[in-house]
């Protein structure tokens, strides 16, 4: 069953564009819910997102959610054009949410291929009552008033004033049309007719003469037909053409009226009130250009497609090879020794190109941090609400952007941080108080670029985290693996990332599953990045994700070992340098070292390392890079330098998934054909 | 072919549309999401038939379908329309629209529709 809509444009689209309807519909109800107040704009674009939840839902034939879009629709509806007073906006922002949440559960059942069938019943219902307490509250405002004194103004005989022009060559016709089932207000359709034999008749009569304002004149048209009588100097073939052209006409009954018997039978009863309703031509409603006016200022232009994302990966892929390509044409063996001037003017040209594609593909795959970050709000007041504690959210840095395959896989563990600072962390208020902490508790969320990484901090001014509690609990799980009083505090609050490790006894809805800290250790590992904790007691804790702003393509420095190749990533390079004979050390371990303007560091020989022959074993023949990782350091020992190049990580299943070989995260192909390993220096550092 | 503009602001029912209308001997000549977008496609494009929404950002259906009106009397224009807006559909009547459709639609009256107003 899964999968059975995944290759269906259609649907795709479909999810797509709901999905990205719903998230700007949750950020407008709480902003609104912020300031207390539903702005006409909010509304106008509310009503506008459910119309067209509604409609899409429809044509998918997912009517539990076009009928829930529907009930808020009008609801919006109520509210844009009778603008009430006394409205509870925590009510009215709980309602449409629960909508909201219902459309999203039915969403990822469609997603996952599987039935929506949930029931909405319910929440239809309480936004019915919810409505019907509105209306209560405001009685027939004046502009409803109006309204309906509008609709008994509206025209139902379209006759000119000039009646007297009438010419004596005029003939009197009586018409009946239906309808096709299921063509759909039928009402509108028959004044579209009358609106048209207007064109050249100066009287006509209808009946069911209020088309506009009755709604069950749709059943009379639909189980009688729609009758007119007109005069017109048209002869009978022209007005069977005329009718003809009328759309989802299923049947027509066209007679000529010898004389005016029927007509003016009809009439009678009809003149007077005729008489009494002055020809008006339907005056435009004033309030598109309104509503036009006012969502002209709130849509942003758009000026964006979407592309699915596996067309932008195989885009990736295809950079990537176009990269190497490029890099085997111009460093082609076959070339060396030759004078060849206008060729490599050409090739630079080429690689100038080259890497602009890739910086461009690389920006098309980045996404602003901030969607991710403004579903936080929404979890933030939920949990506030059910927990009865106040906390702002403090948002920085949300126009950061990564790549949207890393979003992904952060979002989660996003929310998971979040809850758990909101749940563990800050404490009710008061205790807060007692504390001399201001009653609101606040989170921030900030993130930063650093290097080739981006930066997430996840930081509250709550109890932070205690550190004797967290070892007893280790103790208690067994998950300490060194003496307790020889752990330094990091690696006591590192404890908590532990698989397994939960201080909190109580379950509680939000947080606490026993699915703790480890889950989001996973998932951002998952994608290269790391997690640390920093906490002070009693002022809060700080909880850092580094992730790396892409995964698919990163610039390596070649290396050569033996005859193998190796590739470091260039953001992990501080130097390289031939070592001078002094300043090699050997520490009583036997662990060598090098001193560098007055620092030690460890040397890694490659050659040793992945037991590679080479003719090179002393350290000054060849060369030492020096490298960093999350501030420790160490110089890899190789023969020589190859050259810096753009390079493709990809990720072969059995290098990852086995992690058997340590401090190797992938592999490249390079210029001249051959494979090179990419380091990791994370695990490279750690070894 | 008769040569269709499309103008919804959901881009799904644009997919929708032109799947439809493709499928059916159409040529989808341009997709606007809206108003402004539709009277731009329409002097460009001069296309047979409009199939217009008329709730959108930026400019509304009804107002796009005025203004084109007014650039060529001839334009014929399809309103989009769902249930619930009749005197919004009237106003679009009025002001000039040729016919209409209710969302949610079949394609076989989408298809007899527009084959009606395109050959008008």
């Amino acid at each position: 069953m899964a999968g059975q809509f995944s290759g269906e444009p259609m649907l795709d689209m479909y999810i797509f564009e709901t999905t990205q309807n719903i998230e700007q519909l949750e950020m407008c109800i709480l902003d609104s819910e912020k300031s207390n107040c539903y702005s006409q704009t909010s509304i106008n674009e509310i009503f506008r997102i459910m119309h067209t939840i509604k409609g899409s839902s429809a044509m998918m034939l997912f009517n539990n959610i076009s009928v829930l879009a529907h009930s808020i629709e009008d609801l919006f509806y109520y509210l844009r054009e009778q603008k009430p007073e006394n409205i509870d906006y925590t009510l009215l922002s709980d309602h449409i949410l629960s909508g909201v949440d219902f459309i999203k559960v039915e969403l990822q059942k469609i997603v996952d291929g599987e039935k929506a069938d949930g029931n909405p019943s319910e929440i239809i219902e309480a936004i019915k009552a919810f409505l019907s307490q509105i209306k209560l509250k405001n009685p027939y405002n004046g502009s409803e008033a109006k309204e309906k004194q509008e609709l008994a103004e509206q025209p139902r005989y379209y006759i000119t004033p000039n009646k007297s022009d009438i010419n004596i060559n005029t003939n009197a016709f009586k018409a009946v049309l239906f309808f096709e089932a299921g063509c759909e207000m039928e009402n509108i359709r028959a004044f579209t007719v009358i609106h048209n034999i207007r064109e050249f008749s100066d009287e006509v009569y209808f009946y069911p003469e209020d088309i506009i304002d009755n709604d069950e004149s749709v059943n009379v048209i639909r189980e009688q037909g729609f009758k007119v009588y007109f005069k017109t100097q048209k002869n009978y073939k022209e007005l069977d053409a005329f009718f003809n052209q009328t759309v989802f006409l299923r049947e027509l009954e066209l007679v000529r009226l010898e004389d005016d018997t029927e007509l003016k039978g009809f009439l009678t009863a009809k003149t007077v009130k005729a008489e009494e309703n002055p020809v008006v031509v339907p005056r435009v409603n004033s309030y598109s250009a309104e509503t036009a006016e006012k969502e002209m200022t709130t849509g942003a232009g758009q000026s964006i497609i979407s592309v699915s994302i596996t067309k932008l990966d195989k885009l990736m892929d295809l950079v990537g090879e176009m990269v190497i390509s490029e890099a085997m044409v111009t460093q082609n063996p076959d070339l060396n020794g030759l004078q060849l001037d206008n060729f490599m003017k050409a090739a630079g040209q080429l690689h100038k190109v080259t890497s602009d594609i890739q910086d461009m593909v690389m920006s098309i795959r980045m996404v602003p941090l901030a969607m991710t970050f403004q579903k936080m709000h929404r979890v933030v007041r939920d949990m506030c609400k059910k927990l009865d504690k106040e906390i702002s959210l403090e948002l920085i840095g949300e126009e950061t952007e990564v790549d949207k395959n890393i979003i992904e896989h952060i979002s989660d563990p996003l929310m998971h941080l979040v809850r758990n600072s909101i749940d563990h962390g800050i404490g009710s208020a008061a205790d807060r108080e007692a504390a001399g902490k201001p009653p609101a508790g606040k989170i921030t969320l900030e993130a930063k670029n650093s290097g080739s990484d981006v930066v997430i901090l996840v930081k509250d001014d709550g109890k932070g985290l205690n550190k004797q509690k967290i070892l007893e609990k280790a103790a208690q799980n067994g998950l300490l693996y060194k003496p307790a009083n020889e752990m330094s505090d990091s690696e006591i609050y590192n404890l908590i990332f532990l698989p397994g490790f939960s201080t909190k006894e109580k379950v509680t809805e939000f947080s606490g599953r026993g699915v703790g800290m480890d889950v989001v250790v996973r998932n951002i590992e998952s994608v290269g990045g790391s997690v640390s904790v920093d906490s002070e007691e009693g002022k809060g804790s700080v909880i850092a994700l580094k992730i790396p702003l892409t995964l698919a393509i990163i610039d390596g420095m070649n290396i050569q070992v033996g005859s193998s190749r190796y590739t470091i990533p260039t953001k992990a390079i501080k130097e390289s340098f031939r070592p001078n004979a002094n300043d090699l050390i050997k520490d009583p371990d036997g662990n060598e070292m090098i001193m560098v303007r007055g620092r030690c560091y460890p040397i890694l020989r490659l050659h040793q390392l992945y037991k590679v022959k080479t003719g090179i074993t002393r350290f000054i023949d060849g060369i030492l890079i020096m490298v960093e990782h999350e501030n420790k350091t160490l110089c890899v020992f190789a023969d020589e330098l190859l050259g810096q190049q753009v390079v493709v990580k990809s990720l072969p299943k059995y290098i990852k998934a086995k992690r058997k070989v340590k401090g190797l995260t992938g592999c490249t192909l390079l210029g001249d054909g051959s494979i090179s390993l990419i380091l990791d220096i994370g695990g490279l550092v750690n070894i | 072919m008769k040569k269709v503009l499309i103008v919804d602001d959901a881009s799904f029912m644009r997919l929708s549309l032109k799947t439809m209308l493709e499928s059916n001997g159409f040529e989808v000549a341009g997709e606007a999401e809206n108003g402004y977008e539709a009277i731009k496609l329409y002097t460009k494009l001069k296309p047979d038939v409009v199939t217009m929404d008329i709730t959108m950002p930026e400019l509304d259906g009804i107002q796009a379908l005025k203004s084109i009106l007014e650039l060529d009397q001839k334009a014929k224009i399809v309103i989009l329309s769902a249930m619930g807006q009749e005197a919004r559909v009237k106003e679009a009547i009025i002001s000039g629209a040729k016919t209409f459709i209710v969302k949610p639609f079949k394609e076989e009256h989408l298809i007899q529709t527009l084959n009606k107003i395109a050959n008008m």
